[in-house]
């Protein structure tokens, strides 16, 4: 035993338009290390139409695109590169606002 | 021809008469239209000392260059006066198809003073105007007001702009409801109208509205609708309309939920613009040449109504702990019915909950309870029972009871649905507003939550004063022009100069747009100050600066404020306590 844990799993919820092409909420479990940015290539590889909504390319978010990490914008965490832990929920927002 | 009616009609209700002027070209070089004529006819014409329900006051309607010339959301107009909530100089926004009406009848603003001896209202008629006769139409719905106008004229194009019975009964946040369910909505502009005796304002007309260059502004309106149409936010307001906002805000932990106690709703989900466009939502609806169309209509249990908007699906639902979305559709459309800010109306109850809670006020209602806030809805509106307090707005209702810091607001006037101890940004915007607690006079929401037109972090106060003062005077700028203030998602300065320019043209740059937007926001900062306002007044509740949140990413944060204030006014070319330079003054004109 080594006291860490090779797989972590998470929450992903889909809000607005995404909801369209993907579940609105799915567990996923995951190799420990995984990042935000391996999460969403796994999610556009899983359901089609996803990657449109979320990517202008391949490493490029859309403007206004929103990733929150437990309630946390990915921007202000380390992007793509945000690690994982078990027990994470990461929020999708496709571009929206109100006022 | 340059994009302006030409015209200002002012209304005398204590002589009964009225007069028409020409709109003096300099009102429009430096104040352009909108909220920028509104703040300075009533500066001009109002004493400092004057109680805002004292026939004094005066009630102006205003439009922008903008407003009905084709261009895509140039729709609004906005009201002007003294607010019986904040005691301050404040404007209400409106859209839907009133604004253009105004300027098809010939006229630029509307200037209201006095006080009728009776009850009237307003026919503006292709350039006419006359005070008739409205002892008919007291204590109707503005719905019935509406119909009751437009039979009398036989004429369902008519426009009307009317109050309910909580503006008759000097609710102090009562709003003006054109075409039935669109509202200037904020401060208790219906209040003014109902000390006044005036129950609507009705216009109807064919005059040409022109530009001064019909080929540039083609030329700009084509650009500006392919942006509009091509932002991947304006997409989502259309198919989900502003309560799209449920879910983002809540998973940001900074919903306001039970009068601001925590900033997390655990059944937002059951009143999301999501959930309302997959239950109640009929179709959706919007103003006079709008392309976005965010407006919802709903149907509930077969009664139709517009809305409910993000602000209050937010405070009939989390702010009251109410999941039940169709009881918040029906609570949002008897605001509209009886004219009351669904806003101020909603938050004011949520504050009766907690003292209920805490004992403070015997009363049985308490969060969650759905059939009680209906109840106390339509008390408030027509001031029965523990409603006549209520409707004075819940600074004044929590100081009765000695407890003001349970008054979840700003200058008197009650904080929008965000909680600022997670937007620092939005806190400081909020706080500084000229018209007390307030989302629209500079949506800092846009870059801090939304990422529009960057992302900036919510949790950070460095460089924040800078962004407030520029989407502040941004937004005055729009306000002015006459367009929505949601096309600023997809437009920048730039856009709205060209707009302004090629509509009226003035030289006008994105530096001039701004240029004007400062200039009105220091009028009427100004202005406030002689009312008694000063830094002292710009600040938040007790609980956002001293309770840290407990949920989520922002656990541990309060509203640092205090951290942005002195750099805030730096910035503005105001001393410590908020007062413009004179040299600023002299930079603005003022």
């Amino acid at each position: 035993m080594t006291g860490a844990k090779d797989h972590v799993t998470v929450t992903v919820r889909a809000f607005a338009t995404l909801r369209e092409v993907m579940d609105r909420e799915l567990r996923c479990e995951y190799p420990s290390g995984v990042t935000v940015g391996t999460l969403l290539r796994d999610l556009v590889q899983k359901y089609n139409g996803l990657g449109a909504l979320l990517f202008s390319d391949p490493e490029t978010l859309r403007d206004y695109v929103n990733i929150l990490v437990n309630g946390r914008n990915m921007e202000f965490l380390a992007g793509l590169s945000t690690p994982l832990a078990d027990g994470d929920t990461i929020a999708l927002f496709p571009p929206a606002a109100g006022g | 021809m340059d994009g302006y009616a030409g015209k200002i009609v002012y209304a005398d209700l204590s002589a009964g008469k009225v007069l028409i002027k020409p709109t003096p070209p300099e009102l429009k070089k430096l104040y352009l239209g909108g909220r920028g004529f509104g703040i300075r006819l009533l500066t001009d014409m109002v004493d400092p000392k004057t109680d805002p329900l004292d026939a004094k006051n005066v009630l102006v309607l205003a439009a922008g260059p903008l407003t009905g010339t084709g261009t895509p959301l140039g729709s609004r107009y906005e009201v002007s006066t003294l607010s019986p909530l904040t005691g301050a100089a404040i404007s209400a926004n409106s859209g839907g198809v009133f604004g253009w009406k105004m300027k098809k009848a010939g006229f630029d603003a509307i200037v209201v003073s006095g006080k009728a001896k009776k009850p009237a209202w307003l026919f503006l008629d292709n350039g006419k105007a006359e005070i008739r006769d409205a002892s008919g139409l007291w204590g109707k719905t503005t719905g019935q007001t509406t119909d009751a106008i437009q039979n009398e004229l036989n004429d369902k194009g008519v426009r009307v702009a009317c109050i309910g019975p909580a503006g008759e009964k000097l609710v102090r946040f009562a709003c003006i409801i054109n075409e039935k369910t669109r509202a200037a909505g904020r401060g208790g502009v219906g209040a003014v109208m109902g000390s006044k005796n005036l129950k609507a304002i009705a216009a109807r007309g064919d005059q040409m509205i022109k530009p001064a260059d019909e080929a540039k502004l083609k030329a700009v309106n084509e650009r500006v609708k392919k942006k509009l149409e091509e932002n991947g936010i304006e997409q989502a307001l259309q198919k989900y309309g502003t309560a799209v906002l449920i879910n983002i805000i809540n998973e940001n932990y900074v919903m306001p939920t039970r009068n601001f106690q925590s900033a997390r709703f655990a059944a937002a989900e059951k009143v999301s613009g999501e959930t309302m466009a997959a239950t109640i939502l009929k179709q959706n609806k919007g103003c006079y040449s709008c392309i976005v169309k965010c407006g919802r209509v709903c149907n509930v249990d077969g009664e139709l109504g517009e809305g409910p908007e993000y602000e209050p699906d937010w405070a009939f639902g989390p702010d009251c702990g109410i999941d039940d979305l169709k009881a918040v559709a029906r609570a949002n459309n008897i605001c509209n019915e009886y004219g009351l800010d669904a806003i101020s109306a909603p938050t004011t109850i949520a504050c009766l909950m907690e003292m209920a809670e805490k004992g403070y006020v015997k009363h049985a209602v308490r969060f969650g309870d759905a059939k009680g806030m209906l109840a106390l809805v339509e008390q408030i509106a027509k001031r029965e029972g523990i409603g006549d307090e209520l409707a004075e707005g819940s600074f004044r209702f929590a100081t009765k009871y000695g407890h003001p810091e349970l008054s979840m607001s700003s200058k008197k006037q009650e904080l929008p649905a965000y909680d600022p101890r997670g937007i620092q940004g939005y806190g400081l915007a909020t706080a500084t507003s000229v018209r007390g607690g307030d989302h629209v006079y500079g949506y800092m929401i846009a870059p801090e939550i939304l990422g529009s037109p960057q992302k900036l972090d919510p949790y950070v106060t460095a460089g924040k004063p800078q962004w407030v003062k520029t989407f502040q005077d941004l937004t005055a700028g729009i306000d002015a022009s006459g367009m929505c203030l949601f096309s600023s998602f997809a437009l920048g300065a730039d856009d709205y100069a060209d707009l302004v320019a090629a509509t009226t043209g003035m030289k006008v740059d994105a530096a001039e747009l701004l240029k004007i937007g400062e200039r009105i926001w220091n009028l009427q900062k100004l202005y406030n100050i002689k009312r008694g306002f000063g830094r002292k007044d710009d600040t938040l509740p007790a609980r956002l600066l001293n309770e840290p949140l407990k949920e989520g990413a922002p656990s541990g944060q309060v509203s640092r404020i205090g951290e942005m204030l002195d750099e805030y006014y730096t910035l503005r070319g105001w001393d410590r306590d908020g007062v413009p330079s004179p040299a600023k003054l002299k930079e603005l004109g003022l």
